[in-house]
C-alpha cells in the first residue's frame, strides 16, 4: 500500500468520524435548546394522548373545597369539570383540546397527569403498572376570600390580590373582566375579540404605572441614603426642565417633611426627593424590591421594570412619584407592600401549597422562601408608621377600620387613556400583619383614595374575620 | 492493553438483551403471548449460536459482527414493541440474514476470482435497475420495489453492494486491463457509469440511495484516483446536479423546503419530520422507558424513523450509543482495509464501510433534521427483509475481507 493511499484512507475515516460526531453534537444541542419548546407545540399529539387515558388531578382550595375535577362521562370520555364558571378563570384557567391550556392547568400539566420528575422507589410501581390517575393540587387560595374579592371588583376593570405577607401564600387573585371557562365553545369569539381582553390576567400580566404607591420605594430610598428634606415647602407644583409636575388638583401642602409628604402624597416633595437621590440610588432600591428581576411564579408573570438607561431630569422626577417609564404588575406592588409589612423581608408569592398523589400522599410542598431583604428594620419601621398614618389621617382614610389598624398607600396613576388608574396597597393588622392587599382599578378615572381604598377596607375586614 | 476482551463484550450484549426483553415482559404482564417467548428465546439463541460459530470459523475481525448483533437487538426489540407481528417477522428476516451472512462469508473466502467479473456486475446492475423501472411498484411516491413470486424486493439495496464490486474492479485496475484505450479513459467511463446509476435512482425518486452511491464513489475515487482533479470535477458536477434537481424536480424542492421550515407545513409535507422531532423531544436524555412512549405516532416508526422511536423510549443517550456503534463499526471496516494486502479487497472493505457509514449518517441526520430527509433504512435496525438480508450479505463480504489473505496465513485482530 502506498503512503498516499494510506493517508487518504485515514482522511476518509476522519471525515466519517467527524460526521458521526456532528450527529451527536446536534442531538445534544437539540435536546438542550429546542426540545422543550417543540414538546409544547399544540400539534404534538402526545400532549393530549395521555389525557384520554388519565384522570386529570383535581384542584382544591386551602380548606379542601374542590374547585375543579375530572370525571368519566358518556362513552368513557374523560370530562373536565370546573365547579365555578368565572371565579377561577385566571388562576386555574382551563384545559380543553380545542382551546389549549391556560393558568395552572398549563403550568402544572405534568403533575396533573401524573408525571413527576423525581423517581422515587414508591413510584416505580406506577411506572410499570398502568396507574391512570393524576395528582391533585391544593392551592393557597381561600375560596371565600376569592369570592369576596370578585364581588368587590364586579363591574369594574382591574385586579385584586390578597396574600399573607409573611409566607407568600396568595389568598385571592382576581382580574376583571374574566370569562366563563365552562362556556368557551359559545363565547370564544367574543372573548378573543373583546377589546378589554378578558383572557389577560391583569394581576400578573397587566403592566401599569404605579403612581403614588411607588412613593413607598422612593421614601425608603431617601431614608436609606439619608436624603430626607425636613423643611420642604410645597407650592402645589414644581417645574423641572420646563415641564410642570403638579400635586393632585394643584393642592398646596405647605411646609412638609417626608412623613407629611407621604401621608398627604405630596408629588412635588417626592419629585424633588427623586432628583436629590439620583437615578442610581432609586434604581438600586427598586431592584431590591425585585424590579427588573425575574420571579419564578406559578403563573406566567411579566417583569416589572424601572428604567435602567439614562433618564432626563423630568423623567427622573416623574419616577419618584411612580410615573414616567416605570411599569408594574399588581403582584409586584403587593410584594413591595408585603416586604414592608414583613419588616423588610420580601417573600416569594405562590398559589400552589402542595401536590398530592391520588391516594393523598404528599408529593411536594411549598415552604416560605425569602427572596431578599429590602432594608434595615429602622428604615422599614418608619415606612410602616407612615403607611399607618396615611390610612389614619391621610389619603387612605377610606380604608380605615374601627377595631383594626390598617396601613396603606394610595395611588392615582395618570396614563395615556386620560382616565387615571386607581391604586391602593396595604396590610392589616398593622401590629401583626396577617393580610396584604392590592387593589388596582384600571382607567377608573378617580383617585385611589376614593375608589380603591374602600374596596380594600371591605376586603380586609372580611378576610381577617375569615382567617381568624 | 485490552480492558475488555471479546467474551466480556458478548456477555454485556446478553445482559442488554435480557434486560430489555424483561422490560417487554413486565410491560405486557400478565398477558404474555407465546410469540413474545419465541421472540426472546429466538433472539438470544440466534445471537449466541452465531457468535460461537463465527468465533470458531473466522480468524478475522470478531467485533464487527458483535456490533451488528447489538444493533439488530436494539432494532428488533423496538420493532416488537411497536408491532409484535412485525417483530416476529423481523426475527425471521434476521435468521435469513445471518444465514446469508455465513454463506456469503464462506463463498467469498473460498472463491478467488471476484475481481474477474466486471462486465457481469455491470450487466446485473443495469438489469436490476431497468426491471425496477419497468416492473416496479410505486410506494410513497418512489419507485423502489419489484415483486418476485409474491415477495417484494428492493433491487437498489442489492445494487449498492454490486456497485462496490464494480468500483473495486475499476480502481484495482482489473476492469479495463485488457483494453488500453478504455484504461486511458478509465475515470471518464467510471463517471459515466456512476452517473447513469444516479440518474436512474433520481428518476425512481430514490434520493437517499443516489447520495449513498455518490458518496461511495467519491470516497473511493478520492483514495485511488491518479489525478485528484477528477474528484473535484465529480464534486462540482454533483453539486451542480443537485441544484438542477432542485429546480427541475418537485420532490427535491419539497424535501429542501420541509427541512428549512417543517413547522409551517406541519399538516402536510412537514408531517413526518415534525412527528419525528416530537418523539425525540419527548424522549429526552433517558427516554420514557420501553413501552411508555408513543412511537406509534411517528409514521414509518419501524422503518425509516426507527431512530426517533428508539430515542423516544430509550433516550438520546441510547441514540448516541447507536451512533458510536456505527462509528466503531465503520472504523473497524477501514482498519480491515488498512490490514488487507490485496488492493481489490481493500476497496471492497472501504466501499462497504462507506456504504454503512454514509447511509447511517443520511438517515439519522434526516430524522433529527440536521440535513434534509431522504428515505433510507437504518442498517441492521430498521424493519425490512431486503435491507436486513443485503446488509448481512455486505457484512459477510467485510468479514471475509478481514481475513482474506492470498499469501497464506491469517491474522486475528
Amino acid at each position: 500500500m502506498s503512503d498516499i493511499e494510506r493517508k487518504r484512507i485515514l482522511k476518509v475515516v476522519s471525515i466519517m468520524a467527524f460526521l458521526n460526531i456532528i450527529l451527536i453534537f446536534y442531538l445534544t444541542y437539540f435536546q438542550i435548546f429546542q426540545a422543550e419548546n417543540i414538546k409544547q407545540n399544540p400539534y404534538n399529539k402526545r400532549l393530549w394522548a395521555d389525557e384520554q387515558e388519565i384522570i386529570r388531578g383535581s384542584f382544591y382550595d386551602r380548606n379542601n373545597n374542590v374547585l375543579a375535577y375530572s370525571i368519566i362521562g358518556e362513552n368513557d370520555n374523560i370530562e373536565r369539570v370546573y365547579k365555578y364558571d368565572y371565579l377561577y378563570s385566571h388562576i386555574i384557567g382551563y384545559s380543553f383540546r380545542e382551546y389549549g391550556k391556560a393558568g395552572l392547568e398549563k403550568t402544572y400539566n405534568s403533575s396533573l397527569i401524573g408525571n413527576t420528575n423525581t423517581i422515587d422507589i414508591n413510584n416505580i410501581k406506577n411506572l410499570i403498572g398502568n396507574e391512570r390517575q393524576g395528582n391533585d393540587i391544593v392551592l393557597t387560595i381561600d375560596h371565600d376570600i376569592q369570592q369576596k374579592s370578585r364581588e368587590l371588583l364586579l363591574g369594574k376593570k382591574g385586579s385584586i390580590i390578597t396574600m399573607n405577607p409573611k409566607t407568600g401564600e396568595i389568598y385571592s387573585m382576581v382580574s376583571m373582566p374574566d370569562f366563563n371557562v365552562n362556556n368557551l365553545a359559545n363565547e370564544w369569539e367574543n372573548i378573543i375579540e373583546n377589546p378589554n381582553s378578558p383572557l389577560l390576567n391583569r394581576a400578573t400580566q397587566g403592566l401599569y404605572p404605579p403612581g403614588s404607591t411607588f412613593k413607598i420605594v422612593t421614601a425608603l430610598s431617601s431614608l436609606q441614603n439619608d436624603s430626607t428634606d425636613t423643611d420642604y415647602i410645597c407650592t402645589g407644583s414644581i417645574i423641572v426642565d420646563g415641564y410642570r409636575i403638579n400635586d393632585y388638583d394643584g393642592k398646596n401642602h405647605g411646609n412638609v417633611g417626608l412623613e407629611d409628604a407621604f401621608i398627604e402624597s405630596c408629588n412635588t416633595y417626592f419629585a424633588e426627593a427623586s432628583l436629590r437621590l439620583g437615578h442610581d440610588k432609586i434604581l438600586e432600591t427598586a431592584e431590591n424590591f425585585y424590579f427588573n428581576k425575574k420571579i419564578q411564579f406559578d403563573l406566567d408573570l411579566k417583569q416589572s421594570s424601572f428604567p435602567t438607561n439614562d433618564m432626563t431630569k423630568t423623567e427622573l422626577a416623574a419616577s419618584g412619584i411612580g410615573q414616567g417609564r416605570i411599569l408594574v404588575t399588581p403582584l409586584e406592588m403587593l410584594m413591595v407592600t408585603s416586604a414592608i409589612a414583613n419588616d423588610g423581608n420580601i417573600v416569594k408569592p405562590h398559589l400552589v401549597s402542595k401536590i398530592l398523589s391520588y391516594k393523598g400522599d404528599v408529593i411536594e410542598t411549598r415552604s416560605i422562601e425569602i427572596l431578599n431583604n429590602v432594608g434595615n428594620y429602622n428604615d422599614v419601621k418608619k415606612i410602616q408608621d407612615m403607611m399607618i398614618d396615611a390610612v389614619r389621617i391621610g389619603t387612605g382614610k377610606n380604608a380605615k377600620l374601627r377595631d383594626i389598624t390598617v396601613a396603606g398607600k394610595t395611588g392615582t396613576a395618570e396614563n395615556s387613556s386620560g382616565l387615571d388608574h386607581a391604586w391602593f396597597v396595604g396590610y392589616a393588622p398593622a401590629e401583626n400583619p396577617k393580610i396584604a392587599v392590592v387593589v388596582l382599578l384600571e382607567e377608573e378615572g378617580a383617585t385611589g383614595g376614593r375608589s380603591a381604598a374602600p374596596i380594600a377596607k371591605d376586603l380586609i375586614e372580611f378576610s381577617l374575620q375569615k382567617l381568624n | 492493553m485490552k480492558l475488555i476482551n471479546f467474551k466480556t463484550a458478548r456477555n454485556l450484549l446478553f445482559i442488554f438483551e435480557i434486560i430489555s426483553l424483561s422490560l417487554i415482559f413486565l410491560y405486557n404482564w400478565p398477558n404474555i403471548e407465546i410469540n413474545t417467548i419465541y421472540l426472546s428465546l429466538g433472539l438470544i439463541a440466534l445471537v449466541y449460536v452465531s457468535n460461537v460459530i463465527l468465533l470458531k470459523l473466522s480468524k478475522g475481525d470478531n467485533y464487527i459482527f458483535l456490533i451488528v448483533c447489538m444493533l439488530m437487538s436494539i432494532g428488533i426489540i423496538m420493532i416488537y414493541r411497536i408491532d409484535p407481528n412485525l417483530g416476529i417477522r423481523q426475527l425471521q428476516w434476521l435468521y435469513i440474514g445471518i444465514i446469508s451472512f455465513f454463506i456469503t462469508y464462506i463463498f467469498f473466502k473460498f472463491y478467488n476470482k471476484w475481481d474477474k467479473h466486471f462486465e457481469l456486475y455491470l450487466a446485473i446492475s443495469y438489469i436490476l435497475f431497468f426491471s425496477t423501472l419497468f416492473f416496479g411498484l410505486r410506494t410513497n411516491g418512489s419507485l423502489r420495489w419489484i415483486n418476485i413470486g409474491g415477495l417484494s424486493f428492493q433491487p437498489s439495496e442489492l445494487i449498492k453492494i454490486i456497485f462496490v464490486f464494480i468500483l473495486a474492479c475499476i480502481y484495482s485496475g482489473k476492469a479495463f486491463s485488457a483494453n488500453s484505450k478504455f484504461d486511458k479513459h478509465k475515470e471518464i467511463i467510471t463517471l459515466g457509469i456512476v452517473y447513469s446509476f444516479i440518474a436512474i435512482l433520481f428518476i425512481q425518486r430514490n434520493l437517499g440511495a443516489s447520495i449513498v452511491f455518490f458518496a461511495i464513489y467519491a470516497g473511493i475515487q478520492y483514495i485511488y484516483t491518479q489525478n485528484l482533479k477528477y474528484t473535484i470535477y465529480n464534486l462540482v458536477l454533483f453539486t451542480f446536479g443537485g441544484f438542477a434537481g432542485y429546480f427541475i424536480f418537485d420532490h427535491v424542492r419539497i424535501r429542501f423546503i420541509t427541512w428549512l421550515n417543517p413547522w409551517e407545513f406541519i399538516d402536510t409535507i412537514g408531517y413526518q419530520i415534525t412527528q419525528s422531532l416530537f418523539a425525540i423531544a419527548e424522549g429526552g436524555f433517558f427516554g420514557t422507558g420501553i413501552g411508555r412512549g408513543r412511537p406509534n405516532f411517528i409514521p414509518l416508526s419501524y422503518n425509516d424513523f426507527i431512530f426517533s422511536a428508539i430515542i423516544e423510549e430509550m433516550g438520546i443517550l441510547t441514540g448516541i450509543g447507536i451512533i458510536m456503534l456505527y462509528l466503531i463499526f465503520v472504523y473497524r471496516g477501514f482498519k480491515i482495509a488498512l490490514k488487507q494486502e490485496e488492493m481489490f479487497y481493500r476497496i471492497i472493505s472501504i466501499g462497504i464501510s462507506l456504504l454503512f457509514g454514509v447511509q447511517t449518517f443520511i438517515i439519522i441526520g434526516g430524522v433529527i433534521k440536521l440535513i434534509p430527509l431522504t428515505g433510507l433504512t437504518l442498517p441492521f435496525i430498521s424493519y425490512g427483509g431486503t435491507s436486513i438480508v443485503t446488509s448481512f450479505i455486505a457484512l459477510g463480504f467485510l468479514q471475509g475481507a478481514s481475513e482474506k489473505d492470498l499469501n497464506g496465513g491469517s491474522q486475528n485482530e
